[in-house]
């Protein structure tokens, strides 16, 4: 059990940011400096899990917020009315839990590849760790708008510096078209909280507050373009998800792990949190066109994928599709597919960010991630070809792994509303199968291509995948607690449901 | 025979500007008493004499005093700008040794200089006359020429120095003629004469005259504050000018334009304000865009954070469009937070310059960010807050114009304003992006940070990430800085 | 309110008219008989020597705007002396202010060797 007294979201946010004052001694000793950061990442796994695991005992003490299991709030800005406030619900525990284990992942992934400027690499990570935490956790829309933006300064740093290819040009892509999304989305959150200080004269950010704000039907529509775009560039969806596709190829493994795992949620955690329960009635209108989006999504990220030559580029576009999924379930705001969203969040961060970490191990050893360089990998690196194979069919879907707990729940919750959508986003399944059965058959079952001298993981590598794998079958085979966990959050956010 | 009485003197709003003028007076004398080559003490007492002014105009703060027949005022909007100019002057006084050094050009003059120009913008800051105001006005200006040009072997110092007294004089006259048909106008050069004659109006815009009169001064100030289009002069004078004081011209000058031509024009105009933000709508559409999509292609890093303070007026410009306390307050706020990060960024481009400076090229930071990891992170602390990226200082100010032009309904100039702010963000990565993403082509072995420069650099980047971690220590004087007016 | 200026617009116009049909006049009425000797160029009486594009030693200048300088502030001194006993204290304290801040600047000039000619 962890005692209430302690700030337990404050230290969650900025453990990390503290150890990187930590690291600076260790400048000139980058293998200490690793070490450490892993034992922080450690500290804020177990900090979460022992969260998870005593959730019910904080469910059934009341906090000031229903759902919430635990709540702080300070003064900060009070010229502004901004305040420190964070709040933990299931589906941020569920997040954060995510953040914690993607870190862990990225770090370990790192262990060896990164050998230049380890120390600043660190730092970075520490400090992006704070900024994803922060955004999980924040109920003050201020507070989230700067959690926000500051994740996106270590991003830049991670691949520009030690990304590949066109990292420059992918990083400041990825930097502009992030940004340019979160201004207007600033803009559009003065706005809302000067309607709520004319209506109410309480001058406040609070999301709590805010959610009670009355808006003329084309004022909220306007707010709610704002925020939509601001998501819809993380998410990504459509036609602003051309950032992906190159920040994720050059990027870092480390740097692939955290966008895939981490800040596309970012984008779909934010919709849920902030866009449809600020603006409901803006959100249904724009239903259809959401639908849209996605379905474009998953069925042009899909025959764009099977066009790809390179492994990590074709992961990138698998990603934009399964993120199709989380929006449709989002868009049918219906509280199955609503919990299959938050579920396959998960399940996405889980499963993608291993399938980035077995290219980025591959590309340490063979130095390209070409398609067509390689072929027969089976018989060479036997272990990194069974968990290829592994988090390949947990992409497509194979029932028993996580990703399938997750689409069948949007699926299914999206057939009782629109079972079109339903209909062609199953299609879009059947199209990721034939992509990723692909890239398998090419790379690990054909005849040898090129002669390449392959070693097969070494036990870190093979700790690392195997823990992740169970984790994946675990949360295939028995998802239930994790169910349990968001029930209530989902409930209230739609009010009525399971 | 009758005494011509004298009104009672009060010379307490005065005192930081008196005891700067002596100050500046003596180092003057000094300078030529003591045999050359030994300059730098005079800097270290003009830094010194500039705390105890900051700290004579500190204990002045919460009261209102009236002075000179109500030619100046000491109230909280006068000291809040009076602390931004001594803070301007106190870091640019501290980058500037090193560099004169470097430069061959250590004149003694430097600093009484730099506080003439303190006590001009105090004047113009505290004016509640327009004659003050103008006075303090060339006070300032007549220093800052010779300051632009004070690189006397150097061929660019010294076309900065004609070209900004040349252009500086022909704004002066914009200012002065507007001033005089004001006067013309009204009867008076005082500016609650001027706002009472205002009032009186039924309709105070279809009195051509006073129209002309307004209109001239906000040509003159938007000269002084490089507003596009009258902005042609700064890249040149910013660029030319030796480095410090470009870093100083950029922050003091500019906040002490915006802080007459708020008083006048909240003051005096207030009655005529949808006249007058209408105008400033298009001025701030103008400069932000003209300043930041100019800076986009630029090379040499002065140059391209000249355009970007014409950028950064745009956005004060925009507070000054919706000229409500929020948005009043925000340019205050916004002035503080510039010159914070702004000289901090200067300074680093004064360290990394060689003599002449031939490397100013944003290409010639290549790699720095690896050599120099110190100040490397400074720098991007700088260029993020310029960028106004959170958790800094010009997050915060942006939040806060901006909050006041939506407050006031102008939420297209605030989407303009943002945009504009997403385009910036380019140039300013680029720097951070040869800092840290391209091999070194230089060792930086010549680099040495001085005592005062680590000084300012440590004030500089403070001041920078506490306004915008913790602004609310700010945040409540700026506010109570624009409840007199 | 701009009528009372009329009359100074009036003066301004009569001049510049008066100005252009003197000149007109005299070019179109006086008689023209061009010399050698009478288009050649004078300075008081003499012929020329050299070239009039010479350059003055900014020492000229120097001196000029130092005078200037002290000249102007120097008439401030007659109102304050023809108004002394109306002053009073008052205006011979105010005034000591005022030569001080011109002796100041006089020992610098002179200290900085700007008086001096060599």
């Amino acid at each position: 059990m962890i005692p209430n007294s302690l700030p337990i979201l404050t230290i969650l946010v900025f453990l990390p940011l503290a150890c990187c004052l930590l690291l600076l001694p260790a400048w000139k000793r980058p293998r200490l400096a690793f070490s450490l950061a892993l034992a922080s990442m450690l500290l804020e796994l177990a900090l979460t899990v022992g969260l998870f695991a005593s959730w019910k005992g904080l469910a059934a003490v009341q906090t000031a917020l229903p759902g919430f299991l635990l709540l702080e709030d300070r003064s900060w800005i009070e010229a502004f009315g901004i305040r420190y406030t964070l709040g933990l619900d299931g589906i941020s525990l569920l997040m954060v839990m995510l953040t914690a284990f993607s870190f862990c992942v990225a770090i370990l992934v790192s262990w060896r590849a990164i050998k230049e400027r380890a120390v600043l690499f660190l730092v970075l990570l520490l400090a992006m760790e704070t900024g994803i935490m922060g955004v999980f956790l924040s109920l003050d829309l201020a507070l989230f708008y700067l959690f926000w933006e500051v994740m996106l300064i270590p991003m830049f740093f991670l691949i520009g510096v030690w990304g590949h290819g066109r990292r420059i040009y992918s990083t400041i892509k990825f930097f502009l078209f992030t940004l340019f999304g979160s201004l207007l989305m600033l803009l559009a959150i003065i706005a809302l909280h000067l309607f709520h200080a004319q209506q109410t004269g309480v001058v406040t950010f609070a999301l709590h507050a805010l959610l009670k704000t009355t808006l003329a039907p084309h004022t909220q529509l306007w707010l709610y373009a704002a925020f939509f775009l601001a998501f819809a560039i993380k998410f990504p969806l459509f036609p602003v998800h051309t950032w992906l596709p190159d920040a994720h190829t050059d990027a870092p493994t480390a740097g692939s792990v955290i966008l895939a795992g981490l800040l596309l949620k970012t984008g779909s955690y934010g919709l849920i949190r902030f866009g449809y329960p600020l603006f409901p009635q803006a959100a249904h209108i724009l239903t259809p066109l959401f639908y849209t989006l996605a379905l474009i999504g998953i069925i042009y990220a899909s025959l764009v994928a099977f066009a790809q030559e390179d492994m990590k580029r074709l992961i990138a576009y698998s990603s934009i599709g399964h993120m199709g999924f989380v929006a449709i379930g989002i868009a049918a705001w219906q509280p199955v597919a609503l919990s299959g969203s938050i579920i396959q969040m998960a399940n996405h961060g889980v499963t993608t960010g291993a399938l980035f970490c077995l290219v980025g191990m591959l590309d340490e050893r063979a130095h390209t991630r070409e398609i067509a360089a390689f072929g027969g990998l089976w018989g060479k690196t036997p272990l990194w070809s069974f968990f290829f194979l592994f988090f390949s069919l947990a992409s497509v879907g194979l029932p028993g792994l996580n990703n399938f707990v997750g689409e069948f729940l949007i699926l299914a919750g999206t057939m009782k509303s629109s079972p079109l959508v339903a209909a062609l986003a199953f299609g879009g399944i059947v199209l990721t199968l034939i992509y990723m059965v692909r890239l398998v058959q090419e790379v690990c079952f054909q005849e040898e291509r090129q002669p390449l001298e392959l070693t097969d993981l070494v036990p870190r590598e093979l700790c690392l995948l195997a823990l992740v794998a169970l984790l994946n079958l675990w949360m295939g085979v028995h998802p239930a607690p994790l169910l349990d966990l968001i029930r209530t959050p989902v409930r209230l956010l739609i009010g009525g449901g399971p | 025979m009758d005494m011509i009485t004298i009104p009672a003197v009060n010379m307490t709003p005065i005192m930081p500007e008196i005891f700067l003028s002596v100050l500046a007076m003596a180092l003057l004398l000094i300078n030529v008493f003591v045999p050359s080559g030994q300059k730098s003490y005079i800097g270290y007492i003009s830094f010194i004499g500039v705390i105890a002014a900051a700290v004579l105009v500190g204990t002045g703060w919460g009261m209102h005093v009236e002075s000179f027949n109500g030619a100046v005022v000491q109230d909280n909007f006068a000291s809040f700008f009076k602390m931004i100019f001594l803070l301007a002057a106190g870091l640019a006084i501290l980058i500037s040794d090193q560099y004169m050094v470097r430069e061959e050009c250590n004149h003694g003059e430097l600093y009484p200089l730099i506080l003439f120009t303190v006590v001009g913008m105090m004047l113009m800051a505290a004016g509640t006359d327009l004659m003050t105001i103008f006075l303090g006005l060339e006070v300032m200006s007549v220093s800052l020429y010779v300051l632009a040009g004070f690189n006397r072997e150097n061929r660019k110092s010294n076309e900065a120095g004609l070209k900004y007294f040349l252009l500086g004089a022909f704004s002066t006259g914009f200012l002065l003629y507007g001033m005089a048909l004001t006067y013309g106008a009204t009867g008076s050069t005082r500016i609650a004469d001027i706002a009472t004659f205002a009032a009186q109006q039924s309709l105070p815009s279809s009195n051509v005259m006073l129209l002309a009169g307004m209109l001239l001064m906000i040509t003159g100030f938007a000269f002084k504050v490089a507003a596009a289009p009258f902005h042609m002069w700064t890249p040149d004078v910013y660029e030319g000018a030796p480095t410090p004081m470009t870093a100083f011209m950029s922050a003091g000058p500019k906040a002490a334009g915006f802080a007459a031509a708020l008083r006048i024009l909240l003051v005096s105009f207030s009655t005529m304000q949808a006249d007058w933000s209408q105008l400033f709508w298009v001025l701030a559409v103008l400069t932000m865009t003209v300043g930041n999509i100019t800076a986009l292609r630029q090379d040499n890093i002065k140059r391209m954070l000249a355009y970007s303070s014409i950028a950064h007026a745009g956005y004060c410009l925009v507070g000054f469009t919706a000229g409500n306390p929020t948005g009043t307050a925000g340019i205050m706020f916004y002035m503080l937070s510039y010159t914070f990060m702004n000289i901090g960024a200067f300074a680093i481009i004064v360290l990394v310059g060689k003599k002449g400076e031939p490397n100013g090229n944003v290409m010639d930071f290549a790699g720095f960010g690896f050599k120099h990891p110190a100040l490397a992170v400074a720098m991007s602390i700088f260029l993020f807050s310029l960028a106004g990226m959170p958790p800094t200082a010009g997050f915060i100010g942006k939040f806060y114009l901006f909050s006041g032009a939506i407050q006031k309904g102008y939420i297209w100039l605030a989407v303009i304003g943002v945009l504009n702010s997403a385009a910036s963000v380019y140039y300013y990565l680029r720097v951070m992006v040869y800092m840290y993403m391209k091999e070194p082509t230089e060792e930086f072995d010549w680099l040495q940070v001085s005592a005062p420069i680590a000084l300012s650099l440590l004030i500089s980047v403070t001041g920078t990430l506490v306004l915008g971690v913790v602004p609310s220590i700010v945040l409540q004087y700026a506010q109570e800085a624009i409840k007199l007016i | 309110m701009l009528g009372t200026y009329l009359p100074i617009l009036l003066v301004v116009l009569i001049a510049i008219i008066f100005g252009l049909v003197a000149l007109t006049f005299s070019s179109l009425i006086g008689p023209k008989k061009k010399t050698a000797l009478k288009l050649s160029p004078y300075e008081s009486g003499c012929a020329p020597v050299g070239t009039a594009r010479e350059r003055f030693s900014i020492k000229f200048y120097l001196i000029a705007m130092l005078f200037i300088l002290f000249d102007i502030e120097a008439v401030f001194l007659y109102p304050w002396a023809i108004l002394y006993k109306k002053l009073g204290v008052f205006g011979l304290v105010e005034m000591g202010v005022f030569v001080v801040i011109l002796f100041v600047g006089y020992i610098y000039v002179w200290k900085k060797g700007a008086l001096e000619w060599e």
